[in-house]
């Protein structure tokens, strides 16, 4: 083991001296002063040209506005990197870098107005909210993931963690909130599948996504008041309205650890004859065995997933409409070592150090297993009048669950819990015109209506759910100062099937009330900008916190819902300093998010007795509860070709009525990256290569005696990435990427992983990327 | 197009359609249906040399949590050999479902283990084997020690192949419980 770390740390070495020489070389360009940028500003949802926006490149005086079709242009500038800065009222302020480099070799077959020409097209995208923090992934961030489920690749955003089930299973959580109390928005329809059950990871192909977005904190107004962790939208590029030809790409990737492979194509186009028809379809397939961590393999930790996602639309000027239909299935082994029938069992393992279960690399996905299928079906259209435009969405979501246990003594074929949920959601949003020049903003109406069967084993009832909501959205934004404000009021009627014995006993629940937000940002200069934002949410108690009863095996405790439950209400607020320079910037986020009647699981003082042994009951309750922290965001370009990240988050949740901390809290984390940027080497331009250190803390503030163990050590990983792109054609480029993670096969455990009991986490695990675009 | 006429085509479109979007037809609630439910471990102690067996049951007829299960309280005679029989019921089923069968049926991935506390309160043998000749415990003999009293921990153990490779070795270690109860035993004169 010491030797092969030493043999990388050497390799490491090497390869930096290696680049240094590059460094050197490169560095001899001579300077040239008629290069220009030109481009197009379009709106990212009507791709319809945005007239008037403001561009700046930042650190020179020209400014210059877009004209009737969107275009601007700015000459004689001179080689270098330039931030271009693109600024209008209802839209956020895009910072682009460009790059106007070239060296002397390349250049000599092409003609002259190419050599020094950039050709920059911005995407406007109307913004979720100005004032309230956010962060995405996109473009080189994103394809950095690819291959990886959407929580692991969502963990790449400051203060977004993951909670994880074993190695197959995992969940993203936003300050310190997960599962009900945020909001996936896939493709514009919130995900609803079993939320609740933090086994029960998102059903979504990342593949989809063009772009990834959190939007932190409570963000009820505009998706639904349930949001008061956090919204995350999973939205896909744009279907190619404006091309005449069919285009795609093809991503492959292979991860060493459970021999992991994943291919994901995507062929678009538009149709000649037909001006503003286009079409997509988009498929992917992955395969992987078990995992290994750094002493043994994880048994039956395979996956087995098949998505495919097909999509038309058509769009003018005045009128769009658009359709899309998309399947996720999946086959998710879980670790057969995490398999206890008593709290005996669990104690047992716990005291072994090590699963008592070892096996070798497989592919096979025997019980337990989960069989999880998701269905979307979405119809949109939009209108617009008068500077007004009107939107309207439909979705009609399926999702069925089929839990398999380790099958008791009467062997069935059933699953121990079958899960199936629809979901109707339609959405109707106004846009207005702006008024007086200087406000912009929307109206919409939300309704949604949901049945949910339980089979097997009781868990929770069978239930029908509907949700009707309003909400109105304001910003104005003048010279420095930009202001939003936002109201909602929705209803929730919730009808719940039980059976007592045989008998059909029916429960009726309503639940209504309000939120609201209101924000402002103070641009103070070019570098500097500052915003705050206060926003509330409300969830009403979901099925399983109101008649969930049983035990929850693998976590060796009796969970009982309490019918009583109100609902929940948080109050967050949000503070964002963003400085921005050529060579540094910096973003600091506070937060406070205070939220009443929170509802968790209690520890009762007395055990259930059950025929499995005793299990410590746990009971819903509520409490009030405060989840207070700050995410620190750092962007360093130490030379031109070396750059630092650094991302903190901070995070410290407290019981108010308890006087005590939160259980299942993320610990606190810096992560530190060093990259350089190569060039071209070879036929690979953009070429770049990382290292990464992440060190997460033990998490101490846990109240005593919570847990089976005291949560785990503080750990350190580090990973090295290398990549660039390969251009083959005008059209053709191949994007490739090396990565390896936990590069020194370190042995650790993460308090968010629920079988932190049973196993270590993964060992090191190589990956190989390429993506081909024609 | 007027906007305010194809605002009306709009909206009395998307009233058409979410209609008939949520005209599904819809199930009935049924039961839930508990395919792995134990409520009753019963216990025949039927002494050498005669014939009236001795029955003792630990049940949770509403399954987990609710009531709380009840045990009947175990006395056997000091220094005697019993014969023992491990049932395990389904009674909130109608008719009850016996498990007894399935468990022998699968014996070679399910161990009954009678652990006695103190140890010197009897020794359990069981006297049958699975195909793989390690014993299952659903019948063997009890040889009871001297006067005393104490407690017996029994437990189903699951132990299902994993991987495809058998895990029983006779011993409790593989697998998980499927039963761990505990009843109060009174050895007496």
């Amino acid at each position: 083991m010491k030797n092969s770390q030493r043999v990388v740390r050497l390799f490491i070495i090497l390869f930096f001296i290696g680049l240094l020489d590059f460094n050197t070389v490169y560095a001899q360009n001579t300077a040239n002063c008629d290069c220009f940028v030109k481009g197009v500003v379009k709106d990212r949802e009507t791709n319809l040209p945005i007239v008037g926006a403001v561009l700046t490149i930042k650190n020179t005086s020209k400014v210059t506005t877009t004209d009737t079709d969107g275009h601007y242009k700015f000459d004689r500038l001179c080689q270098g990197s330039y931030v271009l800065e693109c600024k209008i009222i209802g839209y956020k302020t895009t910072r682009t870098t460009i790059a106007l480099q070239h060296s002397a070799e390349e250049n000599l077959n092409l003609s002259e107005d190419e050599v020094h020409l950039q050709d920059v097209e911005i995407v406007a995208r109307r913004v979720t909210s100005l004032t309230q923090p956010s962060g995405s992934l996109q473009n080189q961030s994103l394809e950095q993931t690819r291959g990886q489920t959407l929580a692991e690749a969502l963990q790449k955003i400051v203060g977004v963690t993951m909670l994880q089930t074993g190695a197959s299973i995992a969940k993203p959580v936003i300050h310190g909130l997960h599962s009900n109390r945020i909001l996936i928005i896939n493709n514009g329809i919130r995900q609803e599948g079993q939320q609740w059950g933090s086994e029960h990871a998102p059903e979504i192909d990342p593949f989809i996504a063009k772009r990834l977005t959190v939007v932190k904190g409570a963000a009820g107004v505009r998706y639904g008041s349930d949001a008061i962790g956090g919204v995350i939208l999973v939205e896909p590029a744009e279907l190619p309205y404006t091309i005449g030809s069919i285009r795609g790409e093809l991503n492959t990737v292979g991860f060493t650890n459970g021999r992991t492979g994943v291919v994901s194509g995507t062929f678009e186009g538009g149709l000649k004859k037909w001006k503003g028809f286009g079409w997509r379809l988009q498929g992917t397939l992955k395969n992987g065995g078990n995992i290994r961590t750094p002493d043994y393999f994880l048994a039956n930790t395979g996956v087995r997933e098949q998505n495919f996602s097909a999509a038309a639309g058509y769009r003018s000027v005045k009128f769009g409409a658009e359709v899309f239909y998309s399947q996720f299935h999946t086959n998710l082994g879980i670790f057969s070592g995490s398999h206890i029938g008593s709290t005996s069992d669990l104690l047992s393992v716990i005291q072994n150090g090590e699963p008592f279960i070892k096996a070798d690399f497989n592919r096979a996905i025997e019980r337990p297993n989960q069989l999880v299928d998701h269905d979307l079906l979405k119809i949109k259209a939009y209108r617009q009048f008068s500077g007004n435009r009107l939107s309207l969405t439909l979705g009609r979501q399926h999702n069925q669950r089929a839990e398999y246990d380790l099958h008791g003594p009467q062997a069935a074929l059933k699953p121990a819990l079958l899960f199936r949920i629809t979901t109707l959601t339609g959405d109707m949003v106004l846009e207005h015109k702006p008024i007086a020049k200087e406000i912009t903003g929307q109206i919409g109406f939300s309704g949604l209506h949901q049945y949910n069967f339980t089979d097997g084993r009781p868990l929770i009832p069978d239930f029908e759910q509907s949700n009707a909501g309003a909400f109105v959205i304001e910003r104005w934004i003048r010279q420095k100062w930009e202001w939003e404000a936002g109201l909602r009021y929705d209803m929730r009627w919730l009808q719940v099937y039980r059976f007592i014995g045989q008998t059909l006993d029916q429960r009726n629940h309503q639940f209504n009330s309000w939120s609201g937000t209101v924000g402002s940002v103070f641009n103070a200069n070019s570098h500097l900008s500052v915003r705050a934002n206060f926003g509330t949410g409300w969830r009403p108690p979901s099925v399983n916190e109101l008649y969930s009863k049983g035990v929850h095996h693998g976590a060796a405790a009796y969970e009982e819902g309490s019918e009583s439950l109100r609902p929940e209400t948080a109050y967050n607020l949000m503070g964002n300093v963003e400085y921005t320079s050529e060579r540094f910037s910096a973003e600091i986020g506070l937060y406070h998010n205070s939220i009443q009647n929170f509802i968790y699981l209690k520890p009762q003082s007395e055990p259930i007795l059950t025929i499995r042994g005793a299990f410590p009951y746990f009971k819903y309750v509520q409490t009030n509860a405060t989840f207070s922290g700050a995410d620190v965001t750092t962007e360093w370009n130490i030379t031109p070709r070396w750059e630092h990240t650094a991302k903190i988050s901070y995070l410290r949740a407290y019981d108010q009525a308890a006087n005590d901390y939160l259980v299942a809290i993320p610990a606190n984390r810096i992560e530190n990256g060093l990259r350089y940027k190569i060039g071209t080497v070879i036929h690979s331009h953009d070429s770049f290569v990382s290292i990464g250190h992440l060190w997460v803390d033990q998490q101490k503030r846990v109240p005593p005696n919570s847990d089976f163990m005291p949560p785990p050590s503080a750990y350190h990983l580090w990973s090295i990435q290398v990549g660039g792109d390969i251009i083959l054609t005008e059209k053709q480029k191949i994007t490739w990427g090396i990565m390896g993670q936990n590069l020194f096969d370190t042995a650790y455990r993460d308090y968010l992983n629920r079988f932190r009991y049973y196993s270590i986490e993964q060992g090191r695990n190589f990956s190989l990327r390429l993506k081909w675009i024609f | 197009m007027k906007p305010a006429h194809s605002l009306l085509t709009i909206t009395l479109a998307f009233t058409i359609t979410a209609v008939i979007w949520s005209c599904g037809t819809k199930e009935a609630p049924a039961p839930e249906d508990e395919n792995e439910l134990i409520t009753t471990v019963r216990l025949t102690f039927t002494e050498d040399g005669t014939t009236t067996p001795q029955k003792f049951e630990w049940k949770d007829l509403d399954g987990d949590g609710g009531n709380a299960p009840t045990t009947s309280r175990i006395t056997l005679k000091a220094s005697r050999s019993y014969k023992v029989d491990v049932e395990f019921l389904d009674e909130s089923k109608t008719p009850t479902d016996n498990i007894t069968d399935e468990v022998r049926e699968e014996g070679d991935e399910h161990l009954v283990v009678l652990t006695p506390t103190p140890s010197s309160l009897f020794t359990y043998t069981a006297s049958d084997k699975d195909s793989r000749n390690f014993p299952i415990g659903l019948s063997g003999t009890v040889a009871t020690g001297s006067i005393n009293q104490g407690l017996l921990r029994l437990q189903l153990r699951h132990q299902p192949p994993v991987n495809g490779q058998s895990v029983k070795n006779g011993t409790v270690a593989p697998g998980s419980d499927d039963v761990n109860i505990t009843f109060d035993v009174v050895v007496a004169p």
